[in-house]
C-alpha cells in the first residue's frame, strides 16, 4: 500500500526554544485507520495541528500522496486534500448547519466539492437540523457537523483530535462506527484519541507518541495486548 | 540667546517635562503594569486641573468655587475627584472586555470636554479659569526664582510618585497585578478579585494623572478647555510607548523625549512656515507625532528601555500556546 | 416631538451607516478600530475633491441639481469615487501597520495603534484641506411637510423633512440590506462570518483569513465614506466630522451587540433618536454627551448588547 500521509522527523512547536515536538516521524497508508495515542502533553494534538499547518515545524517535512505540503498554508490545505477536525470548537456556532457545509464546500475547487445532500444521507441526523445555527445541538451532533464540514472537501486524508472528548460512551460508539464508514468510502484516518479502547477497536494500526516521538507503532490488535502500552502512559520508557 | 535666558527657558522645559512624566507615570501604572488601556488621559488631567483651581482660586462672582484654600489641599482634592471619576467608569468598564475601556475613557474623555466648554458657571466656559495661584510667588515673585523653586516641587513630585509607585510594584499587590496581567489563567482563578484589582489600579494611575493637571494649573496659572484636548492624551502615550512601557524610567525618559522632539518640531515649523500657515503646520506636527507611535509600535515594540525583568505580553510576544 | 423623531432618525441613519462598518471590523479584526471616525472624514472629503474634479471635466464648475434633491449626478460618481479610495486608504493603513501588528501584538496594541493612526489621519486632513467647512452643494432645499398643517392637528403637523434627509434614510436601508444579503448569501460573507467566530478553524475549514481581513477593510471602510458623503449631504463638511461621531459609532455598535448588523442599524438609530430628544432636555451643546450616557448605560444593564451572541 502506498503513503497517503507521511511525517518525516518532525520539530516544531509554538515558541523557539520550546520543542513539543521532537523529531517525529509516522506513516499512514492509504485507506487505514491509524490511532495516535500517548500520555497528556506527549504532543499529539501538536502533531496533527502542525500538519495541519496551524503550529510552525521547524525541520522535517511532511508528506501527502507523495507532495510536500510542510510548508502549504493552513488554508490551502483542504485544496491538498487533507482534512482536520480540530478537539473544540469545531463549528461555526453562528453559521447554520447547512451553511457551515455550503462555507466548506465553496471553499475547494468543484472537482473536489462533495455534494451536500451525501453528507446529509451519512449523517441522517443533521438532516432536521439543516437550519439551525450549529452552536445550538449538542455535543455528538456538532462532532458529526465538525466531520461533514472537513468531508464536503472531500479529503484524502481527515485527521480528528480526540473526537471522543465529551461524548458519552454510547455516542463515542455512534462517532466512530460513522468514522468506519467514512473510510469504506475511500479516505484515509488519522486520529489523536485518549480513549484507547475506543480507538484501539477501529484502528488498523497505532502509534504511541511520548515527549514529541512516536515510541511504539504496530498493528492495533496487537498493541491493545500489548503490556509496553500501559507503561507508556505511566511514564516508563520502552527499549 | 543669552545664557539668562536659556536657563530660564530650560527651567520651564523642565517643568513641562516634568509635569508630563507625572502623567506617564499615572498612565504607565494602568498601561505597563496592569494591562488598562486608558484613552481618556486627557479627561482626568482636567478634572484635576479644574478641581485644584477651584479649591485655591480667589471668589469670583461669574462662577462656582474660588474656596481660597491652600495649594495642597486643591492637589488633595484634585486626586480625590479624579480618582472618584476613574471608579465611576472603572466600575462600568473594567469587568467587560479589555478594549470597552478604551472606548469609555475616550467617552468620558469627550464629555468632560464638553462640560469644561458649555458649564460656564462652573469652569468659566472657552474662557477657562485665570489667576490661578502659584504657589510661594509671594515670595518669589514670577520670575526665574520661582520657576525654579517650582521646578524643584514639581520634580519632588515627580521623585515620590515614582518612590511610591515603585514600592507598590514591588509589594505584593503589584505582583498580583502583574500576574493578572501575564497570565488569563491567573486572572480567571482570581475572579471578582482580579477586576477589585483592576480597579484599584485604574483609580490610582487617574489619581495621579488628576495631580498633573493640578500640577499643570498652578504652574500656567490659566487653564481653558483647549489645554486638554485628545492631542494631551495621545503625547502621553507617545511618551509612555516611546520610553517603555511597564518601566517607570522609561515613562519619564519618553515624557522628556518627546516633550523635546514635540518642543522642537514645533519651533522649527513655526520658523518655517508663513504666519497664514501656522494652523497647518500644528496639524503637521500631530501626524509626525502620530507616525512616530505608529513606527515605534512597530519596530520597537518595547520602547527605547523595555521593560525590566519580566516580559510583557502586550509588548510585541506572541501568545504563550495552548496546552497540546 | 414628530420633528425630533425625525431628526434623530435621520442622525441616526447617519450614525448607523458608520456603525455597521465598525462593527464588522470589529468583530472579524478583533479590535476596536478608533481609526473608524476618520474614514467618514476621509470619505466625506475624498467626495468633495472627486466631485470638483468631475464637475471642472464635465459641467464646467456647475452641478445641475436633480430635482427634488439639491445635488446632480456629480454626487453619486463622486461618492462611488471616495468610497474606493477609502478603502485604499485603508487596505494601505493595514498593510503598513495593522498586518504588522497583527502577527506581533495583543489586540490593545491594535487599539492603541489606531489611536494613533486616528490622530495622525485626522490632522493630515486638516493639513491638507484646512479648517474651514466645506459643502457639496450650495442650494438651498425646502424642506417638504410630511404631515399636512390640520390634518392631525397643529401637534403633528409641521413634521418636515428635505429630500436629501429622506435619501440617507433610503441610503442606509439599501446599504444595510446589501450588507445582509452579502453576509448570509455569499460565499464572501459567511467566510467572513466563520473568521469573526472563529479565526483558526476558518483557516482550517480553507478560508483565506487575510484575504477576508481585507475584504472587510474595503466594506467597512467604503461604508465609513458612504456615511460621511450622507452626513456632510445634510450637514457641514468638517476635519471633526467623524471624530464628533465617533462615540455615537462605538455606542451604536456596542448597544447592537459587536458583529451584529442589525444591532448596530437599531443601536445608531437609539443613539441618534437619544442626541434628538436631549437637545430639548439638555441644550444642544451636551448633544455629544448623550452617546456617553448610553453607552455607560449599556455597560451596566446588558453590556453583550441587545443583539449580542457572548460578551
Amino acid at each position: 500500500m502506498s503513503a497517503a500521509l507521511e511525517f518525516c522527523a518532525i520539530e516544531g512547536g509554538y515558541e523557539p526554544g520550546l520543542p513539543i515536538l521532537r523529531g517525529a516521524s509516522l506513516t499512514v497508508a492509504a485507506g487505514e485507520i491509524v490511532a495516535l495515542l500517548g500520555p497528556n502533553g506527549a504532543g499529539k494534538s501538536t502533531l496533527v495541528k502542525a500538519a495541519a499547518g496551524l503550529v510552525p515545524i521547524w525541520s522535517g517535512s511532511v508528506m501527502l500522496n507523495g507532495r510536500d505540503i510542510t510548508r502549504v498554508p493552513a488554508h490551502r490545505m483542504v485544496r491538498e486534500g487533507l482534512g482536520f477536525v480540530p478537539q473544540t470548537e469545531n463549528v461555526f456556532a453562528n453559521l447554520s448547519v447547512l451553511e457551515n457545509l455550503q462555507l466548506a464546500a465553496a471553499l475547494v475547487p468543484k472537482e473536489r466539492r462533495g455534494s451536500l445532500d451525501a453528507m446529509f444521507a451519512l449523517f441522517p441526523d443533521l438532516d432536521r437540523q439543516r437550519s439551525l445555527p450549529a452552536g445550538r445541538l449538542s455535543g455528538g451532533q456538532r462532532q458529526m457537523v465538525a466531520v461533514a464540514r472537513a468531508l464536503v472537501a472531500s479529503p484524502s486524508v481527515l485527521m480528528l483530535d480526540e473526537p471522543s472528548a465529551g461524548l458519552s460512551p454510547l455516542l463515542v460508539g455512534v462517532v466512530f462506527e460513522r468514522l468506519k464508514a467514512v473510510r469504506d468510502t475511500g479516505v484515509t484516518i488519522l486520529l489523536v484519541e485518549q480513549n484507547v479502547k475506543a480507538a484501539l477497536a477501529i484502528a488498523d494500526r497505532a502509534a504511541v507518541l511520548v515527549e514529541g516521538r512516536e515510541r511504539l507503532v504496530g498493528p492495533a490488535s496487537e498493541l491493545a495486548d500489548d503490556g509496553r502500552l500501559a507503561g507508556l502512559y505511566l511514564g516508563g520508557g520502552v527499549h | 540667546m543669552d545664557a539668562w535666558s536659556l536657563l530660564s527657558y530650560l527651567a520651564f522645559f523642565s517643568v513641562f517635562a516634568g509635569i508630563f512624566a507625572v502623567m506617564a507615570l499615572g498612565l504607565n501604572l494602568q498601561w505597563g503594569f496592569t494591562g488598562l488601556f486608558n484613552v481618556g488621559v486627557a479627561g482626568f488631567v482636567a478634572i484635576g486641573a479644574y478641581t485644584s483651581a477651584l479649591l485655591t482660586g480667589a471668589p469670583d462672582a461669574e462662577r462656582f468655587g474660588g474656596f481660597g484654600l491652600p495649594v495642597l489641599v486643591g492637589w488633595l482634592g484634585a486626586m480625590g475627584l479624579a480618582g472618584i471619576a476613574a471608579f465611576i467608569v472603572g466600575v462600568a468598564a473594567l469587568r467587560l472586555r479589555e478594549d470597552y475601556l478604551a472606548i469609555t475613557t475616550f467617552g468620558i474623555a469627550v464629555t468632560i470636554q464638553l462640560v469644561a466648554l458649555n458649564a460656564t458657571w462652573l469652569t468659566g466656559g472657552p474662557f477657562g479659569i485665570q489667576s490661578i495661584p502659584k504657589p510661594l510667588a509671594g515670595w518669589l515673585g514670577t520670575g526665574l526664582a520661582w520657576n525654579l523653586a517650582y521646578l524643584a516641587i514639581v520634580l519632588a513630585v515627580l521623585g515620590l510618585m515614582w518612590w511610591g509607585l515603585e514600592r507598590l510594584v514591588a509589594s505584593p499587590w503589584g505582583r498580583v497585578l502583574r500576574s493578572i496581567r501575564e497570565d488569563e489563567a491567573a486572572a480567571a482563578s482570581l475572579g471578582k478579585r482580579a477586576a477589585a484589582f483592576r480597579l484599584q489600579s485604574f483609580v490610582m494611575g487617574c489619581m495621579v494623572m488628576g495631580l498633573g493637571g493640578a500640577l499643570y494649573a498652578h504652574f500656567v496659572g490659566y487653564i481653558a478647555p483647549e489645554d486638554f484636548l485628545p492631542i494631551l492624551t495621545f503625547q502621553i502615550w507617545a511618551m509612555l510607548i516611546v520610553g517603555g512601557s511597564g518601566n517607570n524610567a522609561g515613562a519619564v525618559l519618553g515624557a522628556v523625549l518627546v516633550w523635546a522632539i514635540w518642543t522642537v518640531s514645533g519651533g522649527a515649523l513655526r520658523e518655517m512656515l508663513p504666519a497664514a500657515e501656522q494652523a497647518r503646520g500644528a496639524a503637521l506636527q500631530v501626524v509626525l507625532i502620530g507616525v512616530l507611535i505608529a513606527v515605534i509600535l512597530v519596530v520597537r515594540p518595547r520602547g527605547l528601555l523595555g521593560e525590566r525583568a519580566t516580559v510583557s505580553r502586550h509588548a510585541g510576544v506572541s501568545p504563550p500556546p495552548s496546552a497540546p | 416631538m414628530l420633528q425630533l423623531i425625525a431628526d434623530g432618525l435621520v442622525v441616526g441613519s447617519v450614525i448607523s451607516l458608520g456603525a455597521v462598518g465598525l462593527t464588522l471590523t470589529y468583530s472579524i479584526l478583533r479590535f476596536a478600530n478608533f481609526g473608524q471616525g476618520e474614514f467618514l472624514t476621509w470619505g466625506a472629503y475624498l467626495a468633495v475633491s472627486a466631485l470638483s474634479l468631475t464637475l471642472a471635466v464635465t459641467g464646467g464648475g456647475v452641478m445641475t441639481p436633480i430635482e427634488p434633491f439639491s445635488f446632480g449626478w456629480q454626487l453619486p460618481v463622486a461618492m462611488v469615487a471616495s468610497a474606493a479610495l477609502t478603502a485604499a486608504l485603508a487596505l494601505v493603513l493595514d498593510w503598513a501597520l495593522f498586518a504588522r501588528l497583527r502577527r506581533t501584538g495583543s489586540a490593545i496594541t491594535l487599539v492603541i495603534a489606531s489611536f494613533g493612526a486616528a490622530l495622525a489621519l485626522r490632522n493630515l486632513l486638516q493639513f491638507l484641506y484646512g479648517t474651514l467647512p466645506e459643502y457639496y452643494t450650495r442650494e438651498i432645499q425646502i424642506a417638504v411637510r410630511l404631515v399636512p398643517r390640520g390634518a392631525l392637528g397643529d401637534v403633528m403637523g409641521g413634521l418636515r423633512i428635505t429630500p436629501d434627509q429622506m435619501l440617507v434614510l433610503g441610503v442606509t436601508a439599501a446599504a444595510v440590506i446589501g450588507l445582509h444579503v452579502l453576509l448570509t448569501r455569499t460565499t464572501l460573507g459567511r467566510a467572513m462570518r466563520a473568521t469573526a467566530q472563529n479565526p483558526a478553524l476558518a483557516r482550517v475549514a480553507g478560508v483565506d483569513v487575510e484575504g477576508v481581513v481585507r475584504a472587510t477593510w474595503v466594506i467597512g471602510a467604503g461604508m465609513a465614506a458612504v456615511a460621511g458623503v450622507m452626513a456632510g449631504l445634510v450637514g457641514q463638511i468638517r476635519p471633526g466630522l467623524g471624530f464628533e461621531l465617533l462615540l455615537p459609532l462605538f455606542a451604536a455598535a456596542i448597544l447592537g451587540g459587536i458583529g451584529s448588523v442589525w444591532g448596530a442599524v437599531a443601536g445608531g438609530l437609539i443613539v441618534g433618536l437619544a442626541e434628538s430628544f436631549s437637545v430639548p432636555l439638555f441644550g444642544a451643546e451636551y448633544r455629544l454627551a448623550t452617546a456617553f450616557l448610553v453607552l455607560i448605560a449599556i455597560l451596566l444593564l446588558r453590556p453583550r448588547g441587545l443583539f449580542g451572541e457572548k460578551a
